[in-house]
């Protein structure tokens, strides 16, 4: 029965073929147009640590001059969102989370020891020790430095996988030493390939689509060495006083970005607590002069408040279902007139005994195999779509960059995976259903009558 | 003309209609909103920069050894730079413009206005000696350039250096006109927040885009104070502006000799600034041409609609057709009737899409902060779909004029 179903389906394409290729190429186009918007906005989507929801948190606090919000700001409301030296110095205190991470960007410059690899340039992460435990780190050799090497620092380094590979050769070089600026640090840990997209533990530079850092020290040395910060600093408050002497460590500028892991939410709230009672304190002093407005988030809120997904995604994803819309109504249209066309033929079938059932039937396997014939066209115009994009978007950029840590992320944009894919099956089946269910309906409810008499 | 009739048939057969319709709103809404935001940001990309990019190249220079003499590498780098034959000025400079790195503070007239809650107006910062205008191609429209002897020596520190500020600046007439509003700004004093001290406007160039930010943050692309200040190191920028046609073999004499000139360091970066703007920009064309590519196939898909339809009407109405030019009406009316059906049909859609492009229009600009589109847009899209509407049918519709008025009298 199916075998003839889906015989006479395809005999009945086959009769307009022109018809039935302007269905299947709808189908495709608006199926095309989704997947592509679907994978562009998954991409930005995704949730990097979904399994430490409920412990880790991101700490920000509103130290705000009370002011009205200035015109440029998307989110008045949201306290700026770095802390300062002097409040991550005091926060550190706390022993409700497990964990604690205040850390920033900077950069500097490696001199390696095989005279035949030039010096060169590396983004590094000035952090306290908990960082690796905290994120979830994958290490290849070795692992974090400890906590005593944060304040008094040591000179210890964890390097990325890339990194390693561009100074060692990627072997196993625990022991080893690497000059950093001119100072040598003992290396105590190599990273795995890692890569969290987006790079939730700091927004800044290109609001979380950058590559974690590639190398790792501790903490104490960015007031040792005067590091400066690759990243949003922002002195915010009108106190604050640039005098060129340690101006990021004494005066009201916001510069750290601050991490907590607690053991569940109870401490979460606990937290919350410390912090808000920190800010009462603080203000008998003449600071936080707003009302309380400290948050302690987890990472889909922290994702959800810095908007990584971006408005042009956003966009893109709208105009992506509206195209699909578009190109059901079309292919409905088409359907409608093709079957309506063909129903001398479901008459005399009528007539000769077929049921309305097997009619219907027969019509719907017809629209599903335009609905899948669609998908896979779709599938194809998707992936030479992505294709397109991959070259439009980040020839630029892609040109000059060797790291391959670089080059995945911006690869990964564009990157459709299982899930997008079976995503796009399901969009196809359903396009095709929707678009096929109500002519099919409406082909088996004629009477047979009305198409006999005529011939 | 038969509008009864017309309507009466469209009635009796609705389904077919109200799709073409609904497609014909969907893809007004469309086409109205995505042109708006096609339009913003090419906006935000073609922006003009005010800098000759095609003739500036830049150089990021770090230090790798401890004892690198940064303040004495400076003073020899410049000395080369400016020397080489077919250079037109090379300065230092704190940033590279065209890319998203800045530092700004707030700036006032008064000082008073800087005790205020949000009082003053934000400058971008740039420092650079005395060639850096010239280096950056910038035109200078009132006052004059800095005199060599003013330019201070690297401080320490970023934040040293901005703390010991300069006597004098130069900035843009955006910056001039935002702080001095009766435009009288040259030689006047401007004060500073954050660091309290004060400089005097000694000159004003016409226009600079320190960065391709959009719209809504303008003010941090254009109003911009320039220092007479070699940025701090051990790490340095040149800015480098030469000869029309002489910049990439330059670019590669530089990228061969400059390094060695100073021991202890290496040439991170060298670049055209016309590739770096390019490269910043690179985001807002990629928006665009996706968002008008998708644009044009959803125009083409709702063209394949109306004339399938029509097609399809056409088909199943010869006998009627031939019938009617049989007893009397010709070619023409044929004609007539299927586009003003059609521009019926058209006009349903169009009603509808107004609304749902408003609604769109609506929440798109509140998502990018900017504000509605003004009503050219929508007119625009309705003429575009009326005309795009009547051409697509008219084929299908000279079809139908072209049926033999025989036709009427065969059975099948």
């Amino acid at each position: 029965m199916f075998i003839h179903d889906l015989n006479l389906a395809f005999r009945s394409l086959r009769r307009n073929p022109v018809l039935s290729a302007l269905m299947i190429a709808a189908i495709a186009v608006g199926i095309a147009a989704s997947m592509i918007s679907i994978t562009l906005y998954h991409a930005r989507a995704g949730h990097p640590i979904p399994w430490k929801d409920d412990k880790l948190f991101a700490v920000t606090l509103d130290i705000r001059d009370d002011e009205p919000p200035r015109s440029f700001e998307r989110h008045p409301e949201y306290p700026p969102f770095q802390v300062t030296y002097q409040d991550a110095r005091e926060l550190y205190k706390s022993d409700i989370p497990v964990h604690s991470v205040v850390m920033f960007r900077s950069g500097q410059v490696v001199t390696p020891q095989n005279k035949g690899i030039k010096p060169f340039g590396v983004s590094t992460r000035v952090t306290t020790a908990d960082f690796f435990t905290m994120f979830d780190v994958p290490f290849l050799y070795g692992g974090g430095w400890p906590r005593s090497d944060d304040d008094a620092p040591g000179p210890v380094v964890v390097l990325s996988r890339f990194i390693n590979e561009k100074i060692f050769g990627g072997i196993n070089s625990v022991g080893r030493q690497v000059v950093l600026d001119g100072r040598s640090y003992r290396v105590v840990g190599v990273m795995a390939a890692w890569m969290p997209r987006p790079k939730y533990y700091d927004l800044n530079g290109w609001g979380g689509w950058e590559i974690p850092e590639e190398v790792f020290i501790p903490y104490g040395w960015g007031r040792a060495l005067k590091l400066s910060p690759h990243g949003n600093t922002s002195c915010v408050r009108r106190n604050a006083k640039i005098d060129g002497n340690d101006t990021l460590f004494t005066q009201e500028c916001v510069w750290l970005q601050y991490w907590i892991e607690v053991r569940n939410l109870a401490d979460r709230d606990r937290y919350q607590a410390f912090v808000d009672n920190y800010a009462n304190e603080q203000r008998k002093h003449g600071r936080f002069p707003r009302k309380n407005n400290n948050r302690v988030v987890n990472v889909p809120t922290w994702l959800a408040m810095w908007d990584v997904v971006g408005d042009d995604s956003r966009t893109q994803l709208a105009l992506g279902f509206i195209f699909l819309a578009v190109c059901i109504l079309n292919t409905l249209g088409l359907m409608l007139a093709k079957f309506l066309t063909a129903a001398p033929i479901s008459g005399l079938r009528r007539a000769l005994g077929a049921r309305r059932a097997d009619i219907i039937r027969q019509h719907i396997l017809e629209v599903i195999v335009v609905g899948l014939l669609g998908g896979a066209v779709g599938m194809l115009l998707t992936l030479g779509g992505l294709g397109c994009l991959k070259v439009l978007m980040f020839s630029g950029r892609l040109a000059h960059s060797n790291n391959p840590d670089r080059i995945a992320l911006i690869q990964s944009f564009v990157h459709m995976d299982i899930p997008v894919m079976l995503a796009a099956i399901g969009l196809s089946l359903l396009a095709g259903v929707l678009a096929g269910l109500y002519p099919a309906w409406r082909i088996g409810r004629l009477a047979p009558a009305t198409f006999l008499k005529t011939q | 003309m038969e509008i009864r009739a017309l309507l009466s048939a469209l009635w009796r057969n609705k389904t077919g209609p109200l799709l073409v319709a609904a497609q014909v709103a969907l893809t007004l809404a469309v086409v109205v909103n995505m042109a708006y935001i096609v339009r913003q940001k090419l906006e935000d990309a073609g922006k003009p920069t005010g800098l000759d990019l095609e003739n500036i190249f830049w150089i990021s220079v770090e230090a790798n050894s401890p004892d690198y003499n940064f303040a004495a590498a400076v003073k020899a780098d410049l000395a080369y730079l400016n020397a080489l034959p077919g250079v037109v000025a090379a300065s230092t400079s704190n940033n590279v413009p065209q890319t998203f790195n800045s530092s700004d503070l707030p700036f006032a007239a008064d000082p008073q206005t800087l005790l205020n809650p949000n009082g003053g107006v934000f400058g971008v910062l740039y420092y650079g000696t005395d060639r850096l205008i010239d280096a950056l191609g910038l035109k200078l429209v009132a006052g004059r350039q800095f005199s060599p002897g003013v330019v201070m020596p690297p401080a320490a520190s970023f934040d040293a250096s901005i703390a010991r500020w300069a006597p004098e600046v130069i900035v843009t007439r955006a910056f001039a006109d935002k702080v001095f509003p009766k435009g009288d700004a040259l030689g006047k004093t401007v004060y500073t927040g954050l660091i309290n001290k004060s400089a005097v406007i000694v000159g004003i160039v016409d226009q600079m885009r320190a960065n391709p930010l959009p719209a809504q943050y303008e003010q941090f692309a254009t109003q911009i104070v320039i220092l007479p200040i070699i940025a701090p190191g051990p790490n340095a920028r040149y800015i480098v502006r030469t000869k029309p046609g002489r910049r990439d073999a330059l670019m590669a004499e530089v990228d061969k000799n400059f390094a060695d000139l100073q021991p202890g360091r290496f040439i991170d970066r060298l670049e055209g600034l016309d590739r770096t703007a390019e490269d910043a920009r690179q985001g807002y064309r990629a928006t665009a041409i996706i968002l008008s590519v998708a644009t044009c196939f959803v125009v083409i898909v709702t063209i394949v609609g109306i004339v399938g339809l029509a097609a399809f009407s056409v088909a199943s109405r010869t006998k009627q057709l031939g019938t009617r030019r049989a007893i009397g009406a010709r070619r023409y009316h044929i004609l007539r009737y299927f586009l003003v059906e059609n521009w019926i049909i058209t006009t349903g859609g169009v009603v509808l899409g107004c609304l749902l492009a408003l609604a769109a229009g609506v929440q798109l600009s509140r998502m990018y902060q900017i504000p509605q589109w003004p009503l050219f847009y929508l007119v625009g899209g309705v003429l575009m779909l009326w005309v795009v509407g009547l051409l697509a049918v008219l084929l299908p519709a000279l079809r139908a004029a072209s049926i033999s008025p025989a036709v009427a009298t065969r059975t099948v």
